[in-house]
């Protein structure tokens, strides 16, 4: 039997704010463990709740950026289990009052667009990391308190491959969105799945699996993939399929069996005391909406339709948020989208990758690559020096200097060009006779002399109309 | 004892007085060495706190086993206020395990006794405080009060409570009973004192969030005796359900002082309904809220840990034993009406009663500058006392009407108003949000009329 495969996705995004969701206590990843805490974090009596307002700020651009409608009544409640990475015994969350409602993202599949639904995001605290050793558990604290924000989609997700491309998506998105530092690897976004099947065209939804803390996009797709075969291979064999949570193994690529899901646990939740609902103003949500930066999708209509880029190009410049960033700087001075992508893409990026320097710490600046591209735009160098140039440019210099230090120009008198392409046709008379028995490399072989004569400075275009035009006229 | 009073050795030998006083009242958990932090309206003032108040480095229990070993890393916003005011902390001073409870009965060091009887209970929970100020050996101490743990210990020792208007004061710092009933209260033996304690205490924290930014009044140099014209309502629910004609009589003369002093007194009735549901309402939403607040009380960060083969072991074992069974019925309670089954028809049953109350008092009250009723229906009560009968109006409206200032946040303030066989009986007087000179300008009338301040009771 056929059958179709139903996938939701939560993601825990966890939020760049200098301070915790609900205490002042500094946080950065990677510091030392149980230094970026303090009573709030470790559920000390008598300590309250204080709301990071840039958290909510930041959770607000991402409903912008969502689609999602969003609740201007910040509420929080409370979300009752006991377990010892949770020191307040709660956790606050949103359960009845998420901060954004009902949005969605598109994703590119199958050559069209799919929309996928996102039911809700809500603001709540992370739990501290807990590290299971042989017979003791080490708790950092660290973790305690940090800004997530839940997003959870519609089960609108057919495939792991359709999976994959939300995930991507989303993450791409909230890259250019800075409100997070998207790594899957370091837990700054967290992706658990639901997966579930059912006979092609039913409309009834079929046992959920829950498949927890995927760490890469690759293992959201292989998971979903082995999955949805393993519940195929049940019902094949008449089995039945069981609602429980499994996580995924990397190294036999298939995913384990955790705990069942007996009767859903009762958390009690109910609205936190302290912090009274926060009315949040239009002024201030107007405010950060016109702070948004341009996202992929925009930016990528505008490099298509405006810049005329393809969509190759679009795609290696949009794949980092650098990159990107850097060519929007350069465009605010060049006048050749084309020649300043290509500089940027294939030479540049090239240059850099030697000595592993990312893009943003790139000694050419974005002006001095536009300065460049300007320059060949209008001919005055060939693409070849244009490159020569660029190497020379890895020393922090502009352009122009290394042109005139080196006395780099390209020549673009016609009767200076014409002397040599005469000179040339004089010492190859076999190279005419080559050419005029259709021997097209002849050609470039001379174009490559008159280069060579003119030490690289004859534009290479011109040299080539004049031999084409004198080898008619011999 | 009166702040005024004080001078430079008053912190020794206030400590020296509370160390004697403890072999008998049992009042005090923990005594400080008094240090001088800072320079201000409470210079040379020794100062108690109720041991729900953090204080950095200093053991702070709240009376309960799971605590007894507990020393904070960080003060309450108010034990920061205090000690740059010049104040010195000498002791922490007992309470009802957790604040919960008004008879300081549960303290893990045992009952309080009151200066005035020493077979009679303090009150509580806040007990212990009420007690070093009615003793003599303070002029100040700081409670907490979240059904009227200041109010009602003030009128069984003779002294002055307040508990002003919810935000007025941080409850940063303060082990919780329950967030949306909490408030920071505190004793003293005059309206005066009350006044300069509030301009000291009260103030927005950034750390609390449900503190105001209502501006801090000079109340004590605005304190006016003169109500004429002032419109004071009489409880009536509460004088009809109480059988002492002591308390009767007082409140009669003092009402009539009142009205000599040209103030407008009228009745006034509210939903009979409604005032016996006050006592159940509270019980829900207080310990719904409070069995979450302690979920922290596991052993396993800070306090006593049990050990355990597991996690949970540990936390079962550790809350087992570090809690007396009048919390774990209360926790008990507090689950069920939370529970998800349970929810709408308790916990959110009892919000939604909590906010008709609100409103029926509200409405009446806002037209008129105070609440008036006695604070108690009678003497504190024996230690060792039969149980009251607590269907009866006497025990769910007179005993707990002062929830009524915890359910609505308005400020509420209980004075000496006279005595039944020897025994301490106070009047309360409840006021509009933020009104506390309104309140602070009544009690001065009310404490001329009486001629009840500074009482203390040093023999015993």
């Amino acid at each position: 039997m056929e059958y179709d495969v139903v996938v939701g996705i939560e993601i825990h995004l966890e939020l760049t704010t200098n301070t915790k969701m609900f205490s002042g206590a500094p946080y950065k990843f990677k510091s030392e463990a149980n230094t970026c805490t303090n009573e709030i974090d470790l559920g000390h009596p008598g300590t309250l709740p204080c709301v990071n307002m840039e958290a909510v700020k930041k959770a607000i651009m991402t409903c912008f950026a969502l689609n999602l409608d969003i609740d201007k009544l910040i509420k929080f409640d409370r979300k009752n289990y006991y377990y010892s990475d949770l020191p307040k015994g709660f956790q606050i969350t949103q359960q009845f009052h998420p901060i954004g409602k009902n949005g969605y993202i598109e994703i590119y599949v199958n050559g069209g667009y799919k929309k996928i639904r996102i039911n809700r995001a809500h603001m709540e605290e992370d739990t501290a990391k807990q590290f299971h050793l042989y017979d003791e558990t080490l708790i950092d604290f660290n973790r305690a308190g940090v800004p997530l924000l839940e997003i959870v989609s519609e089960p609108d997700i057919a495939s792991g491959e359709e999976a994959a491309l939300y995930v991507e998506k989303l993450r791409q998105t909230l890259d250019y969105l800075g409100v997070s530092d998207v790594k899957m690897e370091e837990g700054s976004l967290r992706c658990d799945v639901n997966v579930s099947i059912k006979p092609k065209g039913s409309n009834e939804f079929g046992t959920k699996v829950e498949v927890k803390n995927l760490n890469s996009i690759a293992n959201v797709k292989d998971a979903i993939d082995f999955e949805a075969n393993r519940q195929a291979e049940l019902l094949e064999k008449g089995e039945k399929i069981v609602q429980e949570t499994r996580r995924f193994d990397e190294k036999t690529m298939s995913t384990v069996s955790m705990r069942l899901k007996e009767s859903s646990v009762d958390y009690k939740y109910f609205p936190e005391p302290n912090i009274f609902p926060i009315k949040i103003d239009d002024a201030w949500i107007n405010s950060i909406k016109e702070a948004m930066p341009e996202l992929p999708d925009a930016k990528s209509k505008r490099y298509l339709n405006e810049y005329k880029l393809s969509e190759y190009d679009t795609n290696l410049l949009l794949a980092n948020k650098m990159m990107s960033s850097f060519f929007d700087e350069a465009m605010k001075s060049a006048t050749n989208p084309k020649n300043l992508c290509n500089l940027l893409t294939s030479e540049l990026v090239g240059l850099l990758q030697k000595d592993e320097t990312p893009i943003e710490k790139s000694p050419v600046t974005p002006v001095n690559l536009a300065k460049l591209s300007n320059i060949l735009d209008k001919g005055e160098i060939s693409s070849k020096q244009a490159k020569e140039v660029l190497e020379e440019m890895l020393s922090g210099k502009d352009p122009e200097t290394i042109i005139n230090e080196k006395g780099i120009k390209q020549v673009s008198n016609q009767d200076e060009i014409l002397k040599i392409v005469k000179e040339v046709l004089d010492e190859n008379p076999q190279s005419i006779e080559d050419f005029k028995n259709g021997k097209d490399r002849a050609l470039g072989f001379m174009v490559g002399q008159v280069m060579k004569k003119s030490k690289g400075q004859a534009n290479p275009k011109m040299a080539s109309e004049l031999l084409t035009k004198e080898l008619s006229e011999r | 004892m009166r702040l005024q009073d004080c001078t430079t050795n008053s912190a020794t030998l206030a400590l020296e007085i509370l160390k004697k006083n403890n072999e008998k009242l049992n009042n005090i958990v923990t005594f400080v060495e008094p240090t001088i932090k800072g320079e201000g309206k409470l210079n040379n003032v020794p100062v108690v706190l109720k041991d729900n108040v953090n204080t950095k480095g200093i053991l702070t229990t709240a009376s309960c086993k799971i605590l007894d070993n507990y020393v904070p890393v960080y003060n309450a916003t108010i034990v920061d206020k205090i000690e740059k005011a010049g104040g010195q902390i000498i002791a922490k001073a007992s309470m009802d395990e957790l604040a919960m409870g008004g008879t300081n009965l549960t303290a893990l060091t045992g009952p309080v006794k009151n200066p005035y009887d020493l077979n009679r209970i303090s009150g509580g929970s806040s007990g212990g405080s009420a007690v070093a100020v009615a003793s003599g050996a303070v002029p100040f101490a700081i409670g907490s009060d979240t059904g009227d743990s200041v109010r009602k210990p003030a009128s069984f020792n003779g002294i002055v409570g307040v508990k002003p208007t919810y935000g007025r004061i941080s409850r940063y710092g303060i082990i919780p009973y329950s967030s949306s009933l909490d408030h920071v209260g505190y004793f003293c033996t005059n309206v005066k004192d009350a006044a300069t304690l509030l301009e000291v205490l009260a103030g927005r924290d950034d750390n609390d969030m449900t503190s105001s930014f209502e501006e801090v009044k000079e109340y004590s140099k605005e304190l006016n005796s003169d109500i004429k014209g002032k419109k004071i309502l009489v409880f009536s629910n509460v004088i009809e359900a109480i059988s002492n004609k002591d308390v009767i009589e007082s409140f009669n003369n003092l009402i009539e002082g009142l009205k000599k002093k040209g103030a407008i007194v009228e009745n006034v009735s509210f939903d009979e309904k409604l005032m016996r549901a006050i006592l159940p309402t509270y019980y829900i939403i207080a310990n719904a809220e409070a069995t979450a607040n302690h979920s922290n009380l596991t052993g396993l960060l800070f306090g006593e840990r049990l050990e355990g083969s597991s996690i949970d072991e540990i936390m079962i074992k550790s809350r087992s034993e570090g809690f007396g069974p009048w919390i774990k019925k209360r926790f008990v309670i507090g689950s069920y009406a939370l529970k998800e089954d349970n929810q709408e028809r308790v916990f959110r049953k009892a919000q939604k009663i909590r906010r008709l109350i609100v409103e029926d008092v509200m409405k009446k009250l806002s037209d008129a500058d105070g609440l008036i009723a006695p604070a108690a229906t009678g003497g504190a009560p024996l230690i060792n006392s039969t149980s009251t009968n607590q269907m009866s109006d006497e025990y769910l409206v007179a005993d707990n009407h002062m929830v009524i200032g915890n359910f609505t946040g308005c400020p509420s303030i209980t004075l000496p108003m006279g005595y039944t066989e020897g025994l301490p009986i106070g009047v309360n007087l409840t006021c509009n949000p933020f009104k506390e000179q309104t309140m602070f300008d009544i009690s001065f009338a009310i404490e001329e009329i009486t001629g009840l301040a500074d009482k203390v009771k040093e023999d015993f």
